[in-house]
């Protein structure tokens, strides 16, 4: 670690970023019945998980830096369609998970 | 021990096996993130430190880069809490389930809360599969696996840092299980407009600073899937046929 970095520093920068983990994760939990959510809104949060995860992992499939890579050759493309597959057949994440690293080694490797 | 405290042991065991299939992903996960964080350039003490108080692999790697390129402090935690805007998002979905609680006890589960918890804790809701009682112990069996996983391995993996080849693509495992997690749930015609809603406009915000893309895409896609909801709802009276 380069002397950039001071001790202290670094141990206020982990307890800011633990600190805005916990203050996020427990916001409307500890909010309680204080926060009152319109009913609409409440409604639309049961969309909450699958849009937040597509917004995750969309990106993380078809960017490679700061640009674009839509071509079928991007192995982590190849990669997500080889768990997609899977998925369709079944729930199970380790299947999931071992066809989706078997696709996008394959494609590394070969494309 | 009383019935009822027998009942809720008997709940929290069925939350942690309920996650158990989804562990593996967990691990692979936190090993990846371990190994970021010295490879990054953190030392042993301090990696194990953060992994051990912020829990958050999304936030920490953010973060991380920041760090080691002497950033300003607010600009660091500025992007720690952007990342875990989501998490905003999930405490308001999850509420409703333990608003009955006492303070202390919905602190504790926020603190578990993970992508991973809230998923499976959302879709058994959804699929009215979530015990009648003691719901908090069924989401503390699950965060307890997930969080004694996720920690084993990160840990893990600062420890051998130095052993674990990196050119593998074992932090693709990551995205793999999150992939996992939303196959199921695009189910239906809302879900499916929203999860591509989000991912369009994430894609097209990507450049924006703190990682807001991801929240912009969150809360687009929320707003679309309800609106596809709302077109395909019948007039007052019709049953709903999906």
């Amino acid at each position: 670690m380069s002397g950039a970095v001071s001790g202290i520093a670094l141990a206020v920068v982990i307890a800011g970023l633990a600190l805005s983990t916990f203050v996020t994760r427990t916001s409307f939990l500890l909010a309680g019945s204080r926060l009152k959510l319109n009913h609409h809104v409440e409604t639309a949060l049961r969309y909450a998980p699958v849009c937040t995860l597509a917004a995750i992992i969309v990106p993380d499939v078809l960017m490679h830096g700061p640009g674009y890579d839509l071509s079928p050759f991007n192995p982590r493309l190849v990669g997500a369609l080889g768990a997609a597959l899977w998925l369709c057949f079944s729930r199970n994440i380790l299947g999931c998970l071992a066809s989706g690293m078997l696709a996008y080694s394959l494609a590394r490797v070969l494309l | 021990m009383s019935a009822a405290a027998a009942a809720r042991r008997a709940t929290f065991r069925a939350g942690q096996r309920e996650i158990l299939h989804a562990l593996p992903g967990s691990a692979a996960w936190g090993l990846i993130s371990g190994v970021a964080m010295v490879k990054g350039g953190l030392s042993v003490p301090w990696a194990t430190a953060m992994t051990l108080s912020v829990y958050g692999a999304s936030a920490q790697l953010a973060a991380l880069p920041l760090i080691m390129a002497g950033a300003p402090l607010w600009v660091i935690i500025a992007t720690g809490f952007i990342t875990n805007l989501r998490f905003v998002i999930y405490s308001a979905a999850i509420r409703p389930y333990f608003a009955h609680l006492s303070l202390r006890r919905r602190a504790a589960l926020g603190f578990f809360m993970t992508d991973f918890a809230f998923t499976f804790f959302m879709r058994a809701a959804q699929e009215n599969r979530l015990p009648e009682r003691d719901r908090d112990a069924w989401f503390a069996g699950m965060a307890a696996n997930n969080w004694f996983t996720w920690q084993t391995f990160a840990c893990t993996g600062i420890v051998a840092a130095g052993y674990i080849p990196t050119d593998w693509g074992l932090e693709f495992t990551g995205t793999l299980a999150l992939i996992a997690l939303v196959g199921p749930a695009l189910n239906a015609r809302p879900a499916i407009v929203g999860a591509a809603v989000a991912s369009m406009v994430a894609l097209l915000a990507h450049g924006l600073p703190f990682k807001l893309g991801l929240f912009c895409g969150a809360l687009a896609g929320i707003a679309a899937a309800t609106l596809t909801d709302g077109l395909r709802r019948p007039p007052p009276g019709a049953e709903s046929a999906a």
